[in-house]
């Protein structure tokens, strides 16, 4: 697969990718199901550190996306427990209500999503001013410059005054992160971001999200792209009907994968090469 | 059996005037009737079912009854009902208005619906609280993607409100009956006047697909 | 509000309420007929391929949409018996009337829904090797009736509103009974409220119908 365009690998700690080894995030005994037969996070146990990017693969179903939402307060769980930064965030069990139960916590997670849901009324820098404004009191002078600002470290200072129907797909996903950015999350989320993408714009992404990394941001990524999590990554994890199989450094788990099962999903998903 | 068009040229006044008065009513009641409308849409989508069921009971009856009989009931009910003597332009505009706000609420109602899910997730990602999200993004999008189908409904109002000729308001179509019957010329004069309701209707419709294709491709997608 | 709710008077007319039900029903039914096979007919025309029978089915549909039904219904009572020398008995009439208008706008539903068959369904036709006919009859059609239905159930039941105007050019039908007999008994809120819960009670079953269909329609796209 070529990535001649895509950026370095930017550094990755030093310490071992292991389990129960985090505080920036902990998530304990997490059950989700929908109804009664789906059940997508099966008493998952998963921890993070401040300076991790997790990329979680798997089949469909799996829970992935699941997690993610979950973290944003877009779904609630119905079990189990969840920190973040070393604050109860999220209480499944029968006093809480499954969503996170701290609003500055939550507002410290930036999630972007696979299919763009930028605001199409405003224009790009209506999309990035908006909640600055309106949740952390911005004025709009202060929004308006940083807009410019962040705008301009992703290549896209010219597109201020246009509106999303007039940007190509990656430029849109770019200004969709570039939105969560202004809010300057502790956390970001990535949903599959370039899934809807056409190749030769999902370069352009991936470097901004690279470029993130090399500025430290925590994030956790969901994504279909092998090379790309082989990539970013600081540890990979695999999960499986709602469970985590195995996690650990991409290219230990990429070669010499220890369970079974993810063996068989990287072997029909990684393409020779 | 002879036709004689020429014949409508020298009653153009009365037949305008008549128009003037139909557009007075269809811009009024368009007006006044979207307003409510958005209201009522407001209602039916309301958590509490005091509001959301009786706005849908209202919704469902002013759909489901003719025209003609909700301009009579007002017309001949209302001052029976309420006691007080109504002015028939008043009933006029009282009864295609509560129709008008009934056929918009539907409106809305489905250009709400139409917000794709995900622009509500983008909000609490963003930890929009849900009075700035109905403001700043629902509402917006929710107007822009209902314009094209109010224009429509302002165009149905427009033809409907010929019915208010029955009640013995001077409008296009009650001007165009009189005169037909009084010069014994109906093909001529009725068709005359359907020709003045289409040259009104007919690029009115065909400006609600411009609007559709420019605008909403611009802001709505 | 002080009046006198009687209904009393009412025993006396429901042979006379009985008839005029008879007559709307009478003209929205056989009008929903017509309206149906022959919006059929021409929507087949607006899709043609020839101009000059595009053009006027085009233009008929443009005009039954863009007039007032009544205007449309006073110009036949008044104009066709004077300009074709005929008598046509007025439920006739109005069922024509009617059954025209509703050609125009079933017309534009069968077209819409012909419209919103995606096109990679004519596409995979082609590559499976069905001729146009084959491809219109066992792949188009049936995708464009199922989304024109609710469409077609709902200008049925607006016809059945509609009919209520044919009482201006005395037809006896349900309204016209209606109108008659609130002006001879002095009592108009009694008998307007039968006959607008008499309409309701025939549209309501029908409109919860189609949501009821739309909302299939809509889990069975989703899928």
């Amino acid at each position: 697969m070529k990535a001649s365009n895509l950026a370095a690998v930017p550094p990755r700690p030093l310490h071992a990718c292991e389990k129960h080894n985090g505080e920036f995030i902990q998530l304990r005994d997490v059950y989700k199901s929908y109804g009664e037969n789906l059940v997508v996070m099966d008493h998952l146990d998963l921890d993070m550190r401040a300076d991790d990017r997790l990329v979680i693969i798997g089949p469909s179903g799996s829970g992935k996306s699941s997690l993610l939402r979950v973290m944003m307060g877009l779904e609630s769980i119905q079990g189990g427990t969840i920190r973040f930064q070393g604050k109860p965030y999220i209480d499944g069990n029968a006093r809480g209500k499954g969503k996170p139960m701290d609003n500055t916590l939550q507002t410290q997670v930036g999630m972007v999503f696979q299919h763009y849901t930028l605001f199409p009324h405003l224009s790009v820098l209506g999309n990035l001013i908006l909640a600055p404004m309106k949740v952390h009191g911005l004025s709009k002078a202060q929004a308006t410059e940083k807009a410019r600002a962040l705008l301009a470290r992703l290549g896209l200072e010219s597109k201020l005054n246009v509106y999303p129907s007039q940007l190509s797909g990656g430029q849109k996903q770019r200004v969709a992160i570039a939105r969560a950015l202004m809010l300057e999350p502790k956390l970001m989320l990535f949903d599959e971001v370039t899934s809807a993408l056409d190749p030769e714009m999902v370069i352009e992404v991936q470097n901004v999200m690279l470029q993130l990394a090399e500025q430290k941001m925590a994030m956790i990524i969901v994504t279909h792209d092998m090379h790309f999590a082989r990539h970013i990554a600081t540890r990979v994890v695999f999960c499986a009907n709602g469970k985590v199989v195995e996690q650990g450094h991409p290219d230990q788990l990429f070669t010499q994968p220890r369970e079974p099962r993810t063996r068989e999903f990287l072997e029909k998903v990684l393409h020779l090469d | 059996m002879n036709l004689d068009f020429t014949v409508v040229f020298s009653y153009w006044q009365a037949l305008l005037q008549g128009l003037a008065l139909t557009l007075v009513f269809t811009v009024g009641c368009a007006i006044l009737g979207s307003l409510c409308g958005f209201v009522l849409s407001l209602l039916r989508a309301s958590n509490s079912r005091w509001l959301s069921v009786p706005a849908g009971l209202y919704v469902e009856l002013f759909r489901g009854t003719p025209l003609l009989i909700q301009l009579f009931w007002v017309f001949f009910c209302f001052p029976v009902v309420f006691g007080v003597d109504i002015p028939p332009y008043l009933s006029v505009l009282l009864a295609l208005t509560l129709y008008m706000t009934a056929i918009t609420s539907e409106t809305f109602r489905g250009a709400l619906k139409s917000i794709p899910g995900e622009q509500h997730d983008a909000c609490v990602a963003l930890g929009l609280a849900s009075w700035n999200k109905t403001v700043f993004v629902v509402f917006p999008q929710a107007l822009l993607r209902g314009i094209p189908p109010l224009l429509s409904n302002v165009v149905s109002l427009f033809k409907e409100s010929a019915l208010i000729s029955s009640v013995g308001i001077a409008d296009l179509m009650f001007v165009g009956q009189n005169i037909s019957n009084s010069t014994a010329r109906p093909v001529e004069f009725l068709s005359a006047v359907a020709v003045i309701y289409f040259l009104v209707a007919f690029p009115l419709t065909r400006l609600v697909g411009v609007i559709e294709a420019r605008m909403l491709r611009r802001y709505a997608y | 509000m002080n009046y006198q709710f009687d209904f009393n008077f009412l025993s006396g007319n429901f042979g006379l309420l009985w008839d005029g039900l008879k007559v709307t029903l009478q003209l929205a039914l056989v009008s929903n007929i017509v309206g149906l096979v022959l919006g059929f007919g021409l929507c087949l025309l607006t899709l043609s391929r020839w101009f000059f029978l595009r053009w006027p089915a085009q233009l008929f549909i443009e005009f039954f949409r863009c007039t007032p039904v009544l205007l449309q219904i006073v110009w036949f009572f008044y104009c066709v018996p004077m300009l074709f020398d005929v008598f046509i008995d007025p439920i006739t009439m109005g069922v024509l009337a009617l059954g025209l208008n509703l050609t125009a706008f079933n017309a534009e539903a069968y077209r819409a829904g012909v419209q919103a068959v995606p096109h990679e369904h004519l596409d995979a036709s082609v590559a499976l090797g069905l001729r146009p006919w084959q491809s219109t009859l066992y792949v188009i059609l049936p995708q464009a009736l199922r989304s024109a239905v609710p469409v077609l159930m709902t200008n049925g039941i607006s016809i059945l509103q509609q009919s209520a105007l044919v009482a201006i050019v005395a037809v006896g039908d349900l309204m016209y009974v209606g109108k008659s007999i609130a002006t001879e008994a002095y009592r108009p809120l009694e008998t307007y409220s039968l006959i607008a819960l008499i309409y309701f009670a025939l549209s309501l079953p029908i409109a919860q119908f189609v949501q009821w269909l739309e909302r299939r329609q809509d889990t069975a796209l989703a899928r």
